[in-house]
């Protein structure tokens, strides 16, 4: 009852994105079209959608590193234009926080570096940034790993280090693109477990992508269906159970298939 | 255990070139080619009495003013560059010009305008250092991963905060690359033109010991200049080690084979 009565934390309306036509071909097709949907504070969304739906598409409008052909952004309680590329602002001056895909560590720094790596071209860098970056080395589990350089690091301990690069500065809204694909079974279970943990510490507004309905049912409070190109949302679905969760047990709790089934049904 | 193997075979390797420097001695006769021995008896002597280590600093001082002036500018240009593509294309056919020309052949002219003391070795060693390390550095800020430059603006870095924190760090590698092509050139080309006309350095032994017909003089200066080529090789290479710890071993593997 109470989200119909609060303003939506943050809202995207009638996004639509083609990419450039090449001369003398065809105009090229729609990518997303008329796709809408709102986030509260503090709620972990998941989107899911099969592959080639323009999801990395939509992350990178709503962190204003692609332009859209149309639509806008109300966040905090402004309208932004998405669709000029010279206004854009990469992160919304570090509003939006954004985990892609790829790890993107900077390799001639240390973990510890590229973890501080926000705080110092922030001009952030204190004694009490330092401890909190601590804390979260030690909550993700690398402690120790603090002086190694990205290439000495397993692919799991770099997608720690790059979740946790992201949450030291504090963005009130976080992307994430599929940040465990890349990751073997066993590893992406203890990455989710590590970001619901991480979450619960401070409940921070998320948007995570994945093509995986296990992973959309076991981290999100809501999971938006996307359809194929052009995407839009297909359907919203609440997820039930109550947190905080255990990702290793989600597929044994009651009513779990039964979403599972349903959005399954909905990807196409 | 490796490493030893290498050592093992690159003294074999030696030993057979030094032989093949004896027989080749034999053949031709000492007036014609010098002996190992003698050369080297003759470089020890020389390095011993001053007099190689007095010649062989005059030209390492020239390559190394020389190859400040030249590396300087050539490294700061790609930067400032790195905003403006179209004036990079507007430069290339020049600098493509200027990194083909014989250099050189400048040297007569830059004796002629400079002089036969050190500035005209300077000059010389300077516009060859330039165009090789302005390319290197070149690809060194064009082979930047905007996927790096895309997290860091995310962050908030400013402009200047990707050129510090991402453009220059990962320009580095290519930097060195070029100055490890660069110098020894640089080195050579002051020889060159001590070679012309000086009254010092490595170059003015060589001219010396030729005219004398002193052929131990000039194959004790040429191991000179390879002694000194060889040193700056090898504090560029351990430079980099230092500063690019952060590379992976494969990396690392790979250039040693390309050094």
């Amino acid at each position: 009852m109470t989200e119909q009565t609060t303003p939506p934390f943050l809202e995207v309306r009638n996004l639509a994105k083609r990419f450039a036509t090449r001369q003398g071909r065809e105009p090229s097709p729609w990518v997303i079209r008329d796709l809408s949907f709102t986030v509260n504070e503090g709620e972990f969304l998941t989107l899911i959608g099969p592959s080639g739906s323009g999801k990395s598409t939509l992350l990178n409008m709503i962190a204003q590193v692609d332009v859209a052909n149309s639509g806008e952004i109300v966040f905090g309680g402004d309208v932004i234009g998405v669709s000029d590329s010279k206004s854009l602002r990469p992160g919304l001056d570090r509003r939006i926080g954004y985990v892609t895909q790829d790890d993107n560590l900077l390799p001639w720094r240390t973990t510890l570096d590229n973890v501080l790596f926000p705080l110092e071209v922030q001009g952030r860098l204190d004694e009490k940034s330092r401890a909190h970056a601590e804390t979260l080395i030690k909550a993700v589990g690398l402690s120790g790993y603090e002086k190694y350089y990205p290439h000495e690091l397993s692919g799991g301990m770099r997608k720690r280090t790059s979740l946790i690069r992201t949450l030291v500065y504090d963005p009130p809204v976080i992307l994430m693109d599929e940040p465990f694909a890349a990751v073997d079974a066993q590893t992406r279970i203890q990455l989710q477990e590590d970001l619901l943990r991480l979450w619960e510490m401070g409940r921070k507004t998320i948007i995570f992508v994945t093509h995986d309905i296990a992973e959309a049912i076991a981290l999100g409070d809501r999971t938006l269906v996307l359809t194929k190109q052009p995407t839009r949302i297909a359907s919203d679905h609440k997820i039930p159970f109550k947190r905080p969760r255990n990702v290793k047990d989600i597929f044994a709790l009651e009513g779990f298939a039964t979403v599972y089934e349903t959005i399954r049904k909905e990807i196409q | 255990m490796k490493r030893y193997r290498v050592l093992a075979d690159r003294i074999v390797v030696l030993i057979v070139l030094i032989g093949l420097w004896q027989l080749a001695s034999l053949y031709f006769g000492t007036y014609w080619v010098s002996t190992p021995w003698l050369t080297i008896s003759r470089f020890f002597v020389s390095t011993f009495s001053g007099e190689m280590l007095r010649h062989a600093g005059y030209t390492v001082e020239e390559a190394l003013v020389g190859a400040v002036i030249g590396a300087v500018p050539a490294i700061i240009l790609p930067f400032l560059l790195r905003r403006m593509p179209a004036w990079v294309s507007v430069l290339d056919p020049f600098m493509v010009g200027g990194y083909g020309a014989p250099k050189l052949a400048l040297a007569p002219l830059f004796i002629l305008w400079f002089g036969i003391g050190i500035e005209s070795k300077i000059a010389l060693v300077a516009s060859v250092v330039f165009f090789i390390e302005y390319f290197s550095t070149l690809s060194g800020v064009r082979s930047l991963d905007a996927k790096l430059v895309q997290m860091a603006q995310l962050v908030g870095a400013s402009e200047s905060q990707v050129a510090r924190h991402i453009v220059f760090p990962g320009a580095v590698p290519h930097i060195f690359s070029g100055l490890r092509i660069a110098l020894p050139y640089g080195i050579g080309a002051a020889v060159i033109a001590e070679l012309i006309s000086s009254n010092r350095g490595l170059g003015y032994l060589v001219q010396i010991g030729a005219m004398n017909f002193d052929i131990t003089q000039v194959f004790a200066a040429i191991l000179g200049a390879t002694v000194v080529v060889l040193a700056v090789g090898w504090v560029v290479d351990e430079t980099e080690k230092l500063l690019l710890r952060w590379r992976p071993p494969a990396d690392n593997a790979l250039q040693q084979v390309n050094a």
